[in-house]
């Protein structure tokens, strides 16, 4: 059998030892981005700009809550010490409130000396936020290195990755608004128990007429009520059967909303602040539920939501923190329409669905280091949805901490040619050409279009996690290679994402 | 512990699914048997978990590959590749939400499509240290039991009560069935002690497992 000769960075000593790293490498933001400066991939970062801060508060009309100062991260800011979750904080293991998962790294305490190139990432990004119309060409590209925590920098980036802020930020206000708006109008229509429906039903229909004179003698008016409606009616659509239909999913939402993060203040526990957290993400979900028919809430959802929540949550901007509920929604809509095949059950066989992402995954693998994909496929037989479904329909939110969770996602969101370059939704829906075969042509090249611009990404850190412990793997066997990977082993995640990233070419032959 | 043994060093190798409604508690049995481990506020399991613990029937060591899958109806087709090779299934359901029993019988014929005729089935009543919220009685799910000819137990992981029976009968049962089908029919191709082995993902599973041990280089 001819084996395809494995490009000799694959073996390196560098990824050997990247399994074993989190002992002696401590994870901090001073050396998050090492491995980038010292190799050719990326372009290299400009040497520091000054800080922006001054600027911004003239240019940022809608954003003057915001302190953009570089150097100045939130925890030493009492405005938002009372939250004490932001971001930076997590590195604070002596907050109270500060998560308490022991998963997460301790990082350095004094994280106020950044590195350099932190600094430089900080201020390139901040110079592009203070533009009149941001570059997101350029945004991507900066953002793809990491977005600094704090000072809310990555709650407004991943918004503009997310294209749920428009470049043109004289535009932020007023798109802001009606989006909020709009959020507040599905709460009202969809959330509404069925009573209030009814109630509403018989005002709009003239039954009303009486209504003082029964509720004063707390009377039901119950002969009012129209068959259709009847809590007991057996009609298809009636209210209360579409509310008891709706209230299996609700309790499916609810059981999951308890099980986000448990390890996590900000999501768990008893405290009147993470109860609010749970009703966001219970009421995003069941508004998108409802919105939704054909996807409805999937398991996993609350996982995906939970990153954009936590992030627009702890924006120090006091707008944007009360508006998070709704500026999640739509972010976790926009990212879903990148994602969302995957959920679709009935999508699971086809190019677009899970099933097929997962088979370009194991093709990947393939194409860059044979060896490996034949001690896993064929040797072992380890069938690579043992393990890659969850990291690809939760994207990768469940294989690491939440604070390195959030950094890959800075990666993925800031794909260059990221979800909302991609073909709009409503190309789906254009007359494709008639005929069966070029109707179908026409179908599997706009699939391939979206899902090679979409996933491609997520794919390449998949693929980097399995090389990362390739040696590891080559010598386990079925049981313990699945026991690995499933629990992947904390990874020093900036050079997992450069050799993500390294992956990108053309594989070595 | 004397039950817990070195992952390579056993005479039988079975895989047992743990299926049933979504947060009826198929986790909690999973780490409470493999790991002595319950955690009142575990996640949601998407797509499917694996652990494996040994045990002694006879004077055999038997190795359990126990998957666990997603409980919800979404995955369900995702998760047919994980009855390939499954030998046992313990049906789980919560005996405070009766939901979760009305479905057993849905979980049944899948499970009956999915896997061979003599899978050794155990149904589960679990959190049955929630008296004062039950809501399936034991009788009733004992007759389902009873026609259906599976097993029948109630657990409760919390209380670590029933887990291990559970568990190991229903590993014994398998013991039972193999050793008679060796002695019986000599040839069949799903049961076989190890060596050949049963057709758990591959027969080189096993072999392989022997070969290499686990994470030594």
């Amino acid at each position: 059998m001819v084996k395809k000769k494995v490009p000799d960075w694959l073996n390196s000593a560098l990824w050997s030892s990247s399994s074993t790293t989190t002992s002696s490498f401590s994870y901090s933001d001073t050396n998050r981005f090492d491995h980038h400066s010292s190799t050719s991939v990326s372009p290299p970062i400009d040497p520091p700009l000054p800080p922006a801060a001054t600027r911004d508060e003239q240019q940022h009309p809608t954003r003057h809550h915001h302190n953009y100062h570089p150097r100045k991260p939130d925890i030493k800011e009492d405005k938002y010490s009372k939250s004490s979750i932001v971001n930076d904080n997590i590195s604070n293991n002596n907050s109270n409130n500060s998560i308490s998962n022991n998963k997460i790294h301790n990082r350095k305490a004094d994280n106020t000396e950044s590195s350099a190139e932190d600094i430089s990432n900080q201020a390139l990004l901040l110079t592009e936020l203070s533009r009149k119309v941001i570059n997101m060409g350029e945004l991507r590209r900066i953002a793809s290195q990491g977005i600094p925590d704090g000072a809310g920098i990555r709650s407004t980036v991943w918004k503009l990755l997310l294209g749920y802020l428009p470049p043109d930020r004289s535009l932020w206000s007023s798109e802001l608004a009606k989006k909020r708006s709009q959020y507040k109008r599905f709460k009202e229509e969809l959330l509404m128990n069925p009573s209030e429906i009814t109630r509403r039903l018989e005002k709009t229909m003239g039954f009303d007429n009486d209504d003082a004179k029964s509720e004063s003698r707390c009377v039901l008016s119950r002969s009012k009520i129209t068959h259709g409606e009847h809590p007991l009616s057996l009609g298809k659509s009636s209210i209360w059967n579409k509310f008891f239909q709706d209230s299996e999913i609700i309790e499916q939402i609810d059981r999951d909303v308890k099980r986000t993060h448990p390890d996590m203040h900000f999501f768990s526990g008893d405290s009147s602040f993470a109860k609010s957290n749970q009703e966001a993400l219970r009421n995003i979900l069941i508004v998108f539920a409802k919105l939704n028919p054909g996807i409805r809430y999937v398991q996993g959802m609350n996982e995906i939501l939970a990153p954009l929540f936590y992030v627009f949550k702890n924006d120090p901007d006091e707008e944007m923190e009360a508006c998070a509920e709704a500026d999640t929604f739509f972010c976790f809509v926009e990212l879903l329409s990148g994602f969302r095949d995957l959920f679709c059950q009935q999508l699971d066989n086809s190019v677009v669905g899970i099933r097929s992402t997962i088979a370009r995954l194991s093709h990947l693998l393939k194409e860059h280091d044979e060896e490996l994909w034949r001690h896993l496929e064929v040797t072992t037989k380890v069938n690579p949805q043992f393990y890659s479904f969850r990291w690809i329909t939760l994207l990768l939110t469940q294989e690491f901490n939440f604070t390195d969770s959030i950094h890959i996602w800075d990666t993925l969101l800031s794909d260059p040619e990221g979800p909302q370059d991609g073909i709009l939704l409503e190309q789906w829906y254009q007359v494709p050409p008639f005929g069966y075969k070029p109707r179908l042509q026409y179908w599997t090249t706009m699939i391939l279009k979206t899902i090679n611009i979409e996933e491609e990404t997520l794919l390449r850190v998949c693929c980097a996690m399995l090389i990362l412990v390739r040696r590891r793997l080559l010598a386990g066997d079925f049981t313990s290679i699945l026991k690995l990977l499933q629990n992947y082993p904390p990874t020093n995640i900036s050079h997992l994402l450069y050799v993500a990233n390294k992956l990108r070419g053309q594989p070595s032959h | 512990m004397g039950a817990y043994r070195a992952d390579d060093d056993y005479d039988y190798l079975f895989k047992v699914v743990l299926i049933g409604d979504s947060g009826v508690g198929k986790s909690n049995l999973l780490s409470r048997f493999t790991r002595n481990e319950f955690s009142l506020e575990s996640k949601s399991t998407i797509g499917v978990e694996f652990a494996t613990r040994s045990i002694r029937v006879d004077d055999k060591i038997v190795k359990a590959q126990i998957w666990d899958t997603a409980g919800q109806e979404r995955y369900r087709a995702i998760t047919s590749a994980y009855y390939r090779g499954a030998v046992g299934a313990l049906l789980v359901y919560d005996v405070t939400r009766h939901v979760t029993f009305e479905n057993v019988e849905r979980w049944l014929k899948e499970l009956r499509d999915h896997t061979d005729a003599n899978n050794v089935i155990m149904l589960v009543g679990n959190k049955a240290d929630l008296r004062h919220l039950r809501a399936v009685a034991t009788e009733d799910a004992k007759g389902f039991a009873e026609r259906e000819s599976t097993f029948f137990m109630e657990t409760s992981a919390l209380e670590s009560m029933n887990v291990e029976n559970a568990f190991t009968e229903v590993l014994a049962q398998i013991y039972r069935v193999v050793s008679r089908k060796v002695l019986d029919v000599g040839d069949d191709s799903t049961y076989f002690p190890k060596g050949q082995t049963i057709n758990v993902g591959s027969r080189d599973d096993v072999s392989a497992v022997k070969k290499a041990g686990c994470c030594s280089s």
